[in-house]
């Protein structure tokens, strides 16, 4: 039996260009193109490995505005087989909570699973709930942060980044796990792909769909609201010009101004 | 059999408006762009003479993202303490909007969105390679290897067209064809450019410029144009000078125009947004290549459709029209299912009765004037020095305007018959 791997993914403004207005302290979206984000694609290349190793079918999966369209037909022309965006004004200002339910009712709504694959976080807002949200909801196991993903007889074997070393964790299938930014090399799309992308086309639910209530999701259904953000002040550095030769009167200066620490191997 | 029967390189307003024409005439189009989204990788000024859209876009006006209406045109010398201008300001351009300044960010997404509900296909963020050939024919494109098939290609590149040069239906671009623009975009309050412009409502001014003080002889000219909170500001640098100084940097040229006594008030206080820079294509009606053949079609900057004589600045009114006779004699010759070299040659037809070609043709010749010592030193050194004997008074008794023009004549080292030839030439050729 072939394996079923969901990908989850979400369309993002692209972080290089984040824009925040003075006044309002708002994100201003309408100069920012938007993007997969960055780690998500790691997910979908994790994914598509698998399948060009052991063979699966990929589903990649996302909530958002109808403008989200140009990541789906993205993920089909890297090589996913389907996409489904779960697409509904009712969506609209969700937080972490019913954003992790929609995708997991969507991903009970599509059937059969064995691996379920997102990134380890969006850079628009840096929570890293939604990944381990679609596991509780689901109430299966989940792997976190990992750099590799491997599958063999009902296994997936992973490995984690920790802060010193790599954990190597095995977990029967079904399973969640999310992958680290930058943890692989995102295959290209071509012409060709993108253009049999745009044929398929991609599917989008609404919560009548995906069978869920209006007041469990969106704003309705989110338990945390944004009061205020307030932007940091960057803090004044001192800074000053050295010449490579008084680079040891540097160092005994920052010596005796205790920033660097002397240490000698016993 | 082909699988589509166009596919269209670029999608600026040239690609676009073909794609549109096509699409609209029953075409399977496919309308490929680097640039994600379309615009992202362009570069313009931002005036756009749109006339030429209402037989693609009857609503233009109305649903294209437009930024304010030209009401208020400044044509400029500028030296390195004064400005001599011809301020045209007219409530004539309420009643008929001719030109418009927008975003190409925003405009061309805009005109890629129309292609594609017109029917053709969008594909963003994919490089052509390379064309694909077979008996001396173009018959599709290649990417990363793989060849797509197509009865016609619409080659809509811009100035520097990869694609058509590696082909070798273009030359190079060379000094003599294109020059350089370097941009800015500066965000402002919409009521403080009312202010300093002297609009009001959605009028907008735009400024071209003659920048007369660079030294060591580079020729340059600004523009400056007002959106609806934002100006854009930029200079169009000739290559030739440029190259022969071989001193002088190109955002040295921005910055020296930027900061100009009387440019730098309009943008005081302004967050620089957008910083670019892109080929002009410039060349004459010589250095026009031919621009069709077998299988294929050119059009905008691709093809040389530009204009400037020193008093506009167009390129977007002859992309759009070029874009759009092509794609009337694509579907023509889908009809005839022939896109051969004689059948396409059409486009040849409808282009020599249109601007695009009888505007370069009645202007041969304009760029030796345009880049020329007499229009950016002579003339505005001689205005200068006239102006400030005329205009001012300094307790001595007054001469005649004859007196004035021969005497600052002498101080700036032009003798009086070479004035009258060098005058009579450029009147002419403009």
């Amino acid at each position: 039996m072939v394996l079923e791997i969901i990908v989850m993914v979400k369309q993002v403004p692209d972080s290089q260009e984040v824009v925040i207005d003075p006044v309002t302290m708002n994100l201003n979206r309408s100069l920012t193109r938007n993007v997969t984000n960055r780690a998500d694609e790691n997910a979908l290349e994790a994914a598509l490995r698998l399948k060009d190793s052991v063979g699966a079918n990929v589903t990649v999966v996302s909530m958002g505005p109808p403008q989200a369209e140009t990541t789906m037909i993205e993920c089909l022309a890297r090589g996913a087989d389907r996409a489904i965006l779960a697409s509904d004004r009712f969506f609209g200002g969700a937080d972490t909570y019913p954003t992790g339910l929609t995708l997991a009712a969507t991903i009970s709504k599509i059937g059969k699973f064995d691996i379920i694959i997102a990134g380890e976080e969006t850079s628009d807002s840096s929570t890293g709930h939604v990944g381990p949200g679609v596991a509780e909801f689901l109430d299966i196991d989940q792997v976190t942060y990992t750099s590799k993903v491997e599958y063999k007889d009902g296994y997936v074997i992973a490995e984690r980044e920790l802060e010193d070393g790599t954990e190597v964790v095995k977990v029967p299938t079904p399973v969640l796990v999310t992958v680290l930014l930058n943890s692989n090399v995102p295959r290209r799309q071509t012409l060709r792909r993108k253009i049999d992308a745009i044929r398929k086309g991609f599917e989008v639910w609404d919560h009548d769909r995906i069978g869920l209530q209006p007041e469990w999701v969106g704003v309705r259904g989110s338990p945390t609201i944004v009061r205020r953000m307030r932007p940091i002040k960057e803090r004044e550095r001192a800074a000053k010009k050295i010449e490579l030769s008084a680079v040891g009167d540097l160092v005994k200066e920052l010596y005796e101004k205790n920033v660097l620490k002397l240490e000698v191997d016993s | 059999m082909s699988e589509f029967d166009a596919i269209v390189v670029g999608a600026g307003p040239a690609g676009s408006s073909s794609a549109i024409k096509m699409a609209s005439g029953g075409l399977n189009v496919l309308l490929v762009e680097r640039g994600d989204p379309p615009g992202s990788k362009n570069v313009s000024g931002g005036i756009l003479w749109g006339k030429d859209l209402s037989s693609i876009i009857p609503d233009w006006e109305k649903s294209a993202p437009l930024e304010r209406y030209v009401e208020r045109k400044v044509t400029s010398f500028l030296t390195h303490d004064s400005e001599i201008a011809i301020d045209f300001k007219t409530k004539k351009f309420q009643q008929d909007k001719t030109g418009y300044s927008v975003l190409r960010t925003r405009l061309d997404g805009y005109l890629a969105r129309k292609a594609q509900q017109a029917g053709a296909m969008l594909v963003t963020g994919v490089t052509v390679d390379s064309l694909a050939m077979k008996d001396g024919k173009v018959v599709g494109v290649i990417n990363e290897g793989e060849t797509i098939t197509s009865d016609v290609v619409i080659l809509a590149e811009g100035p520097n067209p990869r694609v058509a040069i590696s082909a070798g239906l273009r030359e190079k671009p060379n000094d003599k064809t294109v020059a350089v623009g370097v941009k800015q975009v500066y965000k402002l309050p919409e009521n403080v450019i009312n202010d300093r412009f002297n609009l009001r409502g959605n009028a907008g001014f735009a400024g071209e410029y003659v920048i007369s003080f660079l030294p060591n002889n580079v020729f340059a000219g600004g523009f400056l144009y007002t959106n609806k909170d934002t100006i854009s500001v930029g200079v169009v640098i000739n290559l030739e000078t440029l190259r022969k100084d071989g001193k002088t940097h190109s955002f040295d040229i921005m910055e020296q125009f930027v900061q100009h006594p009387y440019i730098a008030p309009f943008l005081e206080g302004g967050q620089l947004q957008e910083y670019s820079a892109h080929f002009v294509y410039e060349g004459g009606y010589e250095s026009l290549p031919k621009p069709y053949g077998n299988g294929y079609m050119m059009v905008g900057d691709t093809a040389g459709f530009s204009f400037s004589n020193g008093m506009i600045l167009q390129g977007m009114n002859y992309a759009i029209s070029s874009g759009i006779l092509a794609g009337e004699s694509a579907i023509e010759a889908k009809k005839d299912n022939d896109f051969s070299e004689v059948s396409l040659s059409r486009y040849w037809k409808k282009l020599e009765v249109s601007p695009a070609i009888l505007d370069k043709k009645n202007f041969r010749g304009i760029n030796s004037v345009v880049w020329s010592g007499l229009v950016h030193r002579t003339i505005p050194a001689l205005l200068e020095t006239s102006l400030q004997n005329m205009l001012y008074e300094t307790g001595a008794p007054k001469k005649h305007l004859s007196q004035i023009l021969l005497k600052s004549m002498s101080s700036t080292g032009v003798s009086s018959k070479d004035m009258m030839i060098q005058g009579y030439r450029l009147m002419r050729r403009m």
